[in-house]
């Protein structure tokens, strides 16, 4: 499965890893009370650029973050500090959640029959109406060769001939000639436009999580005049259309991003998008130290893509203006199965038991800062995802780690004699080393020996991880990441699907450790063939999912990341979006209006 | 201060010249005098004491753990890190506070020091030994081969060699010799070349003429007349390459690309210590001094080297005082 890529959330969002308060949903300061006031220029800084301004291709969470403001999709998450309602998809140009009541969702979950919400309009001149042509031709152009979708899978698993459509796309020379030639004279079956009001879908089996595959801004309206030009090129970049509140007016790449009130835009028409703000700056190229200072001065007003430093954190107890946001994503530890070491060990499931009690996740906590922006975790999923269930197959006394029954465990195993991992870490990312460290420490006062590979980020997954040959000769035996799910609420698919389907094991599988048990397998293929009428099935078989692979030790889950942010005095509502790792800075108003 | 030199080149005399018609005046060599000039320079004896200390600290420091009752990798979690995270300070218990992960910066860096000086050491080591041979080789010989290793010289000279390490690191994967070997690969051949230069001037002289006269052999001319010749330019090489190397090791160890952690090293301290510069000032503090404490020792003893060795030229210093003076 080539589902879903670890998103990139940037910077030091990925350095860090964190725990999810499910009390923390109203952690959105103290500076949202008070009358909204419109005007003022919202000004985020930071580090890195956006991937792709394409909103097709762009995959990064800040990327998205900016998308929130220029580019509208069917359906949407609203700003809200209510778990349950950030990570649940409410329309946006489409007029309504199809249902099996009210007629969007027939042929046993397998046609979605969406409305397109009058008055949403491209900024072209004269300004147009947003039609289903526009959504038939996003999903039309995803597979375009030059910048495809960041998550193809999710699409050509879902839709009918996407697939196939893809597979022909991705094989025509990159011109924008060929290019809209090809979208022009072939039509995908799974997608059509009966008439502009009118979009229906056909899915290749009933998905119950079709709303928000289709709710990623990967599927972001393109209007006509995008077949002019290659897809993410700088003629395309010079000439991007919003239907958003905000269009570009600057985009200097790594500098600065410029953004101001699109005149053709309606509030009556955005049911999730206020707008107060009049303009938003976004300033790159500053590290995450100067960002804070920068922003705790008041010459800037919240960060773009990187989080409040550890080592600041302490120094913020009790300022209104840190919130700790959680961010679904999930730092772990991944076994490989196939490692041929210590004569197969890892293939043993008492082996890996034995390991998950010798790690102390509470020391891993406090190097990213405390049980406050960390929180020790025993699954996988969150409290944003579907089937969280609290459960903890392997506690140990204050979540300390318990080396001595590690160690017990593991000579039970018939591997009294001690072992030899080879531990591969992103030597580069955040405190990646230190956590390791700290894991090197545990697993020796079990008696097994480290050998630590220090590597770059992408040697970490382009050499080690998402090599199946690398995989099998025993290259590497642990490793430690983070995965952020795509999006929240029914996500199995972004979640447990392509951490655990073991069917789907290869070269870009995200399953690294190939865990591979038919009884999970199993439960996958029901899940994701359920329709959205089914969706407490759904849930409970997640349930079954999370709990079968920590029965078998797929990973050793270490904490979950509430993402510690901090803004301007003048900064109100700010609420944070769990699919953006950020604040919603559509949704944002400035004291007095900026003034 | 003002130029203890000259006093010792002229031995007693100066002090007490009647004594001098008593006492028979020794022969001495050039390696006397050089180590009777460096002896009464006050800024090489320091030096020299604080590099003993150094030195003292990196044997010792296993013995410091046995005392202490920890290593340099025991991570206290408890008393070592505040509930947030962060690093606590100097104390009792930890003379120079913790690190991020609650270890013992003390040892740290004491522990530290046996790898700078073991880098150090053995890099210019090879170094200088390897440069000797290529230079001498290149100096002595002449011709077609003097071309080819004055040529190869040039091309490990123009190398960037931080890139290059970077590169060879990730090939080879990061680890105590190979740093040694990267930093020895990038630093013989600019003591090649002030070989070469030596070793060419020496071919010509009178004494290598009446030994070819004598019928020795080139390799015996080489080892036996020109090398004494060119050791006194190695020898300060030699002590001038050891605070490189020590440099050397650090930016390749802080650039993650050196000694794997959780191994204590001044370099890896410090790329650790950076998120936390401004609410651990002795987690950066510490190690950064060890550091630039051991290079200026070696730096300032490399100097004395030289201008003991060297008596022709005007000494480093006093050359310094007359160009300020104007």
């Amino acid at each position: 499965m080539t589902i879903s890529k670890i998103r990139l959330t940037v910077t030091a969002a990925t350095l860090m890893a964190t725990a999810l308060v499910v009390s923390a949903c109203g952690s959105g300061g103290s500076n949202d009370s008070g009358t909204p006031a419109r005007g003022g220029t919202l000004r985020l800084v930071g580090q890195g650029d956006i991937d792709f301004l394409d909103p097709t291709a762009g995959y990064n969470t800040d990327t998205h973050t900016l998308a929130r403001a220029w580019t509208r999709q069917l359906f949407t998450y609203p700003a809200s500090k209510e778990m349950a309602v950030v990570s649940k998809a409410v329309p946006d140009v489409a007029t309504d959640i199809p249902t099996d009541a009210n007629g969007g969702i027939t042929d046993g979950g397998k046609t979605y029959t969406l409305h397109i919400r009058d008055g949403v309009k491209w900024n072209s001149s004269p300004a147009r109406q947003v039609t289903a042509d526009d959504f038939v031709r996003s999903f039309k152009r995803m597979c375009n060769p030059v910048a495809p979708v960041g998550a193809p899978g999710y699409f050509t698993s879902t839709i009918l001939g996407m697939a196939a459509y893809c597979a022909d796309e991705s094989k025509i020379p990159g011109t924008a000639a060929a290019l809209a030639n090809f979208m022009n004279s072939h039509d995908l079956a799974g997608v059509q436009a009966p008439n502009p009001k009118t979009l229906v879908f056909h899915l290749t089996q009933p998905a119950s999580d079709f709303i928000d595959i289709i709710a990623e801004p990967f599927a972001s309206a393109v209007p006509v005049e995008y077949l002019k030009y290659v897809p993410n090129s700088p003629e395309f970049v010079d000439h991007v259309m919003s239907d958003g509140p905000y269009e570009i007016t600057k985009y200097e790449p790594g500098q600065e991003i410029d953004l101001q009130r699109n005149p053709v835009w309606k509030a009556s028409v955005d049911p999730v998008r206020k707008a107060y703000v009049d303009k938003i700056t976004i300033t790159q190229g500053v590290t995450p130290e100067a960002v804070q200072q920068q922003i705790q001065a008041g010459t800037a007003d919240m960060p773009w893509d990187v989080t409040v430093p550890t080592p600041d954190i302490p120094g913020l107890t009790g300022d209104p203006n840190l919130t700790r946001n959680p961010s679904g994503q999930v730092l772990y530890s991944v076994f490989n199965e196939q490692s041929p070491n210590n004569s197969g060990a890892l293939k043993n499931v008492k082996v890996r038991q034995a390991l998950e009690y010798a790690v102390d996740k509470t020391s891993v906590s406090r190097i990213l800062g405390g049980v406050k922006i960390a929180e020790p975790v025993s699954q996988i999923l969150t409290p944003l995802d579907i089937g969280y269930k609290a459960f903890d197959l392997y506690p140990t006394a204050g979540l300390q780690g318990d080396p001595a029954k590690a160690k017990q465990l593991l000579a039970a195993a018939g591997y009294g004699s001690g072992l030899t991992l080879k531990f591969v870490y992103a030597k580069d990312t955040g405190a990646y080393p230190q956590i390791a460290q700290s894991i090197q420490s545990d697993l020796q006062a079990a008696g097994v020996t480290v050998q630590m590979i220090p590597a770059t980020r992408s040697d970490v997954y382009g050499r080690y991880l998402a090599n199946p040959a690398n995989g099998k000769n025993g290259a590497w035996d642990v490793s430690l990441l983070s995965w952020t799910p795509d999006w929240f609420g029914n996500n199995g698919r972004s979640t447990l699907q392509p951490m655990t389907d073991g069917a789907n094991y290869g070269p870009n599988s995200v399953d690294y450790g190939d865990y591979d048990n038919p009884v999970v397998n199993n439960l996958i293929n029901k899940a994701s063939s359920l329709s959205a009428s089914q969706t407490a099935e759904v849930a409970s078989t997640w349930s079954q999912v999370s709990m079968q692979s920590m029965k078998d030790a797929a990973f050793i889950p270490l904490v979950s990341q509430n993402l510690p942010l901090y803004t301007s005095s003048r900064v109100h509502n700010a609420v944070f979006l769990p699919i953006n790792g950020n604040f919603d800075i559509t949704n944002i108003w400035l004291s007095g209006g900026g003034q | 201060m003002a130029s203890p030199e000259p006093d010792a080149v002229l031995g007693s005399f100066g002090a007490d010249p009647a004594a001098a018609t008593i006492v028979a005046i020794g022969g001495r060599g050039p390696w006397l005098l050089a180590w009777e000039r460096l002896r009464r320079d006050p800024v090489a004896v320091g030096c020299f004491v604080v590099i003993l200390l150094v030195v003292a600290a990196a044997l010792g420091a296993p013995l410091v753990a046995h005392l202490l009752g920890h290593g340099p990798n025991t991570q206290f979690r408890d008393t070592g890190l505040s509930a947030e995270g962060i690093p606590v300070g100097p104390s009792k218990k930890f003379l120079f506070g913790t690190d991020d992960l609650g270890r013992d910066v003390f040892l740290r860096v004491l522990y530290g020091a046996r790898i700078s000086l073991l880098a150090g050491v053995s890099a210019s080591g090879i170094a200088v030994f390897i440069g000797v041979f290529v230079g001498l080789a290149a100096g002595y010989i002449g011709g077609i081969v003097d071309t080819v290793l004055s040529r190869f010289m040039d091309v490990v000279l123009s190398l960037p060699y931080l890139v290059f390490a970077i590169a060879l690191v990730s090939l080879v994967g990061p680890s105590l010799v190979i740093s040694i070997v990267v930093i020895a690969m990038f630093s013989w051949a600019s003591v090649g070349r002030v070989v070469r230069g030596q070793a060419l001037s020496a071919r010509e002289k009178e004494f290598v003429e009446s030994a070819q006269a004598l019928g020795a052999g080139n390799l015996r001319i080489m080892v036996v007349d020109v090398l004494p010749n060119v050791l006194g330019p190695a020898i300060v090489y030699a002590t001038m390459l050891i605070p490189l190397s020590i440099v050397f090791e650090a930016t390749l160890s802080f650039l993650g690309v050196g000694v794997l952690p959780p191994t204590a090293t001044w370099g890896n301290m410090l790329a650790e210590s950076i998120p936390y510069y401004r609410v651990a000032w002795w987690f950066v503090a510490f190690p950064g001094l060890a550091l630039l404490v051991t290079t200026l020792a070696f730096n300032l003893l490399g100097d004395a080297v030289r201008d003991a060795l060297d008596p022709r030229g005007p000494l480093a210093r006093t050359r310094k005082r007359r160009w300020f003076r104007g």
